[in-house]
């Protein structure tokens, strides 16, 4: 699904974000990736939805060669992906149908694939009660469900999430990975970053730790050696 | 395409409902230097019309050598009409001459002042009436016509043919540069309102790209606004300058003898301009400042 061979990237201020890095992420695996603060984890994230741009190596998602993208067909690229983030990211005069219509209406669905496909969507995260609600009237694992689901509209293979659970509580957060767990049994790659060693130490998945631009170390759990 | 596009228009008008505070502020903006601009305008036009009718009422005479045959008049009359700045040349025969001056003095001076003066007793000589093309050339020409066998004179114009000539192209001049001085700060005044509401939804912008929106499908409910605003204030103002120039007209014609343009013939064609006005304004500010956004990816977009 990615494969990032030799990839670094140094930012234009002389900041090497990421060094040499070599990693291959298969189809429908489900990754946490881990690491402290600056230690490269959003730069590695923005490579793979080209806000970003490598200084040298070579990025591959799905089958499509990073280095061989135009300006003008990163929205394309972007509509195979999926994207969560800690903020959530939600557009705050639209309601929560909307939310999911709009990015449906992005890629240009009809409007009766959209009718069909949103409360479909929004009964796979529990939210079949809140489509005429708006963001502001949801709680925080909610509006986060809410963006999960927003970025299963498009049935996309990929779904990348930066600290989904950073804004949400403790029990919430258990409640928002097993979703994302019940989507990657369903076929769909998840990449997420996270903080939190307890939803690592429950979740058995792969860990991907980033350390100062470099991947120290790859495991099947955080407890576990290297594959 | 057309799906998405009636999906992005119809976005573009909820818009406007939905940042209703930026909406009413960037039609107030508009309104006003749509009114600026419409007032200098109109007030340029005014100054040029009273020029021009200042111009038009004050003929020139040229008055022929006493006793001159009347046929020598006419012959004289065609050399002047054959010059380059003569707008128009009329005859005024010294009989008519003297009617003209016995109807200015009443009808009893007609009878007892000037009785003996008709015939072959009048004093007066033949003359033509003439106006010139441009003001400004108005001592050459009047060399030329001295030049003409059977001119006698020409009334003395030159002091006030320099005067208007001077404050035509004063007016002319400011008129200019107040409309370009003021389509200049509307220009900036609007980008900037533009600018204030991009900022406020750059998060919008940010998570429209996120979800693989191209930049295309970015900009168009931000030009539909910008379209729709422009079209409101642009026949919402053209109806204020109606109304207020209406007004202004009446109070000044009702204590001045200044006649003022009727701004009823006029008002389909501000109201059209306004309108257009309005449109390219609010759809080229739309343009120019999402394009600042666009460039940006990211948590750039909203500056993380």
């Amino acid at each position: 699904m990615i494969q990032f061979k030799n990839v670094s990237k140094v930012y234009s201020n002389g900041t090497a974000a990421l060094k040499h890095i070599n990693l291959n992420i298969g189809d429908g695996e489900f990754v946490f990736i881990v690491g402290s603060s600056g230690a490269g984890k959003s730069t590695f994230l923005k490579l793979i939805t080209c806000e970003e741009r490598p200084n040298e190596g070579e990025i591959i998602v799905g089958k499509q060669k990073l280095s061989d993208i135009r300006r003008s067909e990163v929205p394309y690229l972007r509509r195979t992906m999926g994207m969560v983030f800690q903020d959530f990211r939600l557009i705050h005069k639209m309601t929560v149908y909307e939310n999911i219509a709009f990015a449906m209406h992005v890629v240009g669905a009809s409007s009766k694939e959209i009718r069909k496909r949103v409360p479909y969507i929004l009964g796979l995260v529990n939210l079949q009660d809140k489509a005429g609600c708006h963001p502001r009237e949801l709680s925080g694992g909610e509006q986060q469900r809410v963006g999960l689901a927003r970025a299963l509209a498009n049935k996309p293979k990929l779904i990348i999430a930066d600290e989904p659970t950073g804004n949400v509580d403790p029990a919430m957060s258990f409640e928002i990975v097993d979703l994302f767990s019940e989507i990657n049994k369903r076929g769909t790659t998840v990449l997420m970053v996270t903080h939190e060693h307890s939803l690592i130490k429950h979740f058995k998945k792969r860990v991907v730790e980033i350390q100062k631009g470099s991947v120290v170390s790859d495991r099947c759990t955080w407890e576990g050696g290297n594959d | 395409m057309i799906k998405s596009f009636s999906y992005l228009f119809k976005e573009g008008l909820k818009n406007i409902w939905s940042n209703r505070t930026m909406s009413l502020a960037s039609v107030c903006v508009l309104i006003s230097c749509l009114l600026l601009t419409g007032a200098a305008v109109l007030f340029s036009v005014n100054i040029n019309t009273a020029m021009k009718s200042i111009e038009g009422e004050n003929s020139i005479k040229v008055y022929m050598k006493e006793n001159l045959p009347v046929l020598e008049s006419i012959k004289a009359g065609e050399e002047i009409k054959k010059l380059d700045n003569i707008a128009s040349c009329e005859f005024v025969p010294k009989d008519e001459a003297i009617e003209q001056t016995m109807g200015m003095l009443g009808q009893e001076a007609d009878k007892s002042l000037l009785a003996g003066m008709t015939g072959n007793d009048n004093p007066l000589p033949d003359a033509f009436k003439i106006s010139v093309k441009d003001l400004s050339k108005y001592s050459q020409t009047a060399e030329q016509i001295k030049k003409i066998d059977g001119v006698s004179s020409i009334n003395n114009y030159s002091d006030i043919a320099a005067k208007l000539t001077k404050l035509d192209k004063t007016v002319s001049t400011a008129g200019f540069w107040v409309v370009l001085l003021l389509a200049a700060v509307s220009l900036f005044i609007i980008s900037n309102t533009v600018r204030v509401t991009m900022f406020s939804r750059r998060l919008e912008i940010n998570i429209m790209k996120s979800v693989g929106a191209t930049n295309w499908f970015v900009r168009v409910p931000f030009i539909v606004e910008g379209v729709v605003i422009g079209i409101l204030s642009g026949l919402i103002s053209s109806g204020i300058l109606a109304l207020m120039y209406g007004r202004m007209t009446k109070a000044l014609t009702s204590i001045t003898l200044f006649s003022t343009v009727d701004i009823g013939p006029l008002i389909g064609r501000i109201t059209l301009i306004f309108v257009l006005a309005g449109m390219v304004f609010g759809a080229l500010g739309g343009m120019i400042s999402i394009g600042r956004y666009l460039k940006r990816e990211g948590g750039d977009i909203v500056d993380w």
